[in-house]
């Protein structure tokens, strides 16, 4: 039944079915069915509590269901840890947390997959080789390359989140997804973020942005999803609806919004 | 116009502040009294040094991971304890057996604390509080708190010899600083030292195995504990239970003065060294001057505070060389 629903995007890079998960008594979603355009930037919304960040992190590996099948390239993928989904080519941005502040931008861009040389088993790192190919890698997404030798804490709030999206679309990574990606930054860094967030689409890559920012959905996507209490309400693709069908989608104050479960 | 030259002195200060205060010290040192500058007593201070420079270059690693080792000095007893009586059963032949029983049994306590910290999660300084005091016990209940005598006299070479006028002990120190120096500062693994002490939860996302890393600092810390307690063996011919007291200490207070902050993720082995030889350059002056050897944990205390609140007014720790 999920099959046909109306606006039901083509082609999806992946697709959750019939997802649930409960926290004890909280229901964080139920029946979750939804996929991922392939190369699009594809907006997830909902209020708070919704079960936005709970789906990413199903996805994610981070947590499982506790029924339901994620299927990515049209192959089952239940991932249990990051680290499989992130072999697979899922990558995820976090809001805070992904960037070990004390280490220079190069070392966090080629965290856990240094080059090294010499004798294989003192894995001596190749500073140089890591430090050139971080520019190269950057220049791909960023216009306003950061100094990539400085420490990330030294930074601004922008300046690391352009670098945790750009790390997180170096590695030859399918879809990236990001929880409020800009949630905490000012007018011009978000701006900056949302510019690598079109690099990332230009690159072919697939996007999954969670923000609770309409004006931010409505510039950066091709089609959002809406939740609501741990459901999905529907999809819309970004040119032919408007942000008030959205909102009394997130809220539930037209009936006319209701397409789904 | 001048203005720009103090700022840039003022940030000079800022990063290499415990080096220049090492250098101004040796200056003074040198200009106030003859003894100092002597070769016998430049010697002492490279041989008082060594041990506790050792066990600090591993306690560095420790450190910048975030956590600490309150229990190298008991370990540092227990190798010399093990060793010694090993080589005083065995004899001459027995030594190469003392030096390997020694190391396995420091091994065996690096390891446990590597594990109740990377695997059970247990808190770094309840851990090796516990080992510490564990351990010590467990020397004392073995020798019954008697020293042991009567080690192998050419095993003294290793404590007391010299090469090209070198004790042989600062050798050792050297070569593990160098060694140890390089692995944090040039390998993968000295990478994720520092990864791992500035942000585990990141890099534990990026796929770094956090608790391996743990586990391994802590084997290490305990390997560094081992080697010192085997020299001290060759300084003395013989051990005995009560060593190494407070060295745990010293060394974690070494680490700080050489600019790398408990909490993690910052610091350089070239700090620990300046730290190290501060530390002992500062007991070296007080005792050249006759000031009796009681002031010189006041000495040890005062720095290490300083130390910190310079850091903490600079905020930025941490060496710009090695
Ligand atoms: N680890 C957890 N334990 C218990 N309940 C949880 C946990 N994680 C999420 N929840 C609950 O699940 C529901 C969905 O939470 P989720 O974080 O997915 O919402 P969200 O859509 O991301 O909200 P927000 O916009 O505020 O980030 C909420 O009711 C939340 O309280
Ligand atoms: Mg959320």
């Amino acid at each position: 039944m999920t099959e046909n629903r109306v606006g039901d995007p083509p082609d999806a890079l992946l697709r959750a079915e019939a997802i649930n998960k409960n926290f004890g008594a909280v229901v964080a979603l139920q029946d979750v069915s939804l996929q991922i355009p392939r190369g699009e930037i594809t907006g997830l919304v909902g209020d708070n509590g919704a079960g936005k960040s709970t789906l990413i992190k199903i996805i994610s590996g981070v947590l499982t269901p506790d029924s339901g099948v994620i299927e990515f390239e049209r192959k089952a993928a239940n991932f249990t840890s990051p680290a499989e989904a992130r072999e697979q080519g899922i990558e995820t941005v976090y809001q805070d947390l992904a960037l070990a502040g004390n280490l220079a931008v190069w070392a966090n861009v080629y965290l856990g997959r240094e080059l090294t040389v010499g004798p294989k088993i003192l894995h001596i790192l190749d500073k140089r080789a890591m430090l050139s190919k971080t520019g190269e890698m950057l220049e791909r997404f960023i216009r306003n390359v950061p100094p990539i030798a400085e420490p990330v804490e030294l930074l601004s709030g922008g300046q690391r989140q352009v670098v945790a999206i750009a790390r997180a679309g170096a590695w030859g990574s399918k879809l990236i997804l990001m929880d409020e990606p800009t949630a905490a930054l000012g007018v011009a860094e978000t701006k900056a973020v949302e510019d690598v967030i079109f690099g990332l689409k230009r690159q072919g890559l697939t996007i999954l942005v969670i923000s609770h920012n309409l004006d931010q959905i409505f510039r950066l996507t091709d089609g959002v999803w809406v939740m609501r209490r741990g459901r999905v309400i529907g999809y819309r693709q970004t040119a032919r609806t408007h942000p008030d069908e959205i909102v009394s989608m997130i809220t539930g104050a037209a009936a006319s919004a209701g397409a789904g479960a | 116009m001048t203005l720009g030259r103090w700022s840039k002195l003022a940030a000079l200060a800022r990063r290499q502040g415990v080096l220049i205060a090492f250098v101004l010290l040796v200056a003074s040192m040198f200009a106030t009294t003859s003894t100092f500058g002597t070769y016998q007593n430049l010697i002492n201070v490279l041989q008082q040094n060594s041990i506790i420079g050792i066990i600090a270059c591993g306690m560095t690693f420790a450190i910048i991971l975030g956590g600490f080792d309150l229990s190298v000095g008991s370990v540092t007893a227990l190798a010399s304890v093990v060793g010694a009586t090993i080589m005083i059963d065995l004899g001459v032949p027995g030594i190469p057996v003392g030096v390997i029983g020694a190391v396995a049994a420091c091994l065996l306590v690096g390891a446990t604390n590597g594990w109740l910290i990377a695997w059970l999660g247990v808190n770094p300084f309840v851990a090796t509080l516990g080992t510490m005091t564990v351990v010590r016990g467990l020397i004392y209940v073995a020798t019954n708190a008697s020293p042991r005598f009567g080690v192998p006299y050419s095993f003294t070479t290793l404590g007391m010899g010299r090469v090209f006028g070198v004790p042989n002990p600062a050798i050792i120190f050297l070569i593990v600083a160098a060694v140890l120096g390089f692995v944090l500062h040039r390998t993968r693994f000295g990478h994720y030292v520092y990864a791992v002490g500035g942000n585990p939860v990141a890099s534990a996302q990026m796929g770094v195995n956090a608790a391996r890393v743990r586990f391994a600092v802590y084997v290490l810390v305990s390997l560094c504990a081992a080697i010192s307690g085997i020299i001290l063996v060759g300084q003395t011919a013989s051990a005995t239970p009560q060593a190494a007291l407070g060295y745990e200490l010293t060394a974690i207070a070494a680490v700080i003065v050489g600019g790398a902050p408990l909490g993690g993720g910052r610091g350089r082995m070239g700090g620990t060294i300046v730290g190290v030889f501060l530390l002992g350059v500062v007991a070296n002056g007080l005792n050249l001057f006759g000031v009796s050897p009681f002031w010189q944990p006041v000495a040890t205390g005062l720095i290490l505070i300083a130390a910190v609140a310079f850091d903490g007014y600079s905020k930025r720790g941490g060496f710009g060389f090695v």
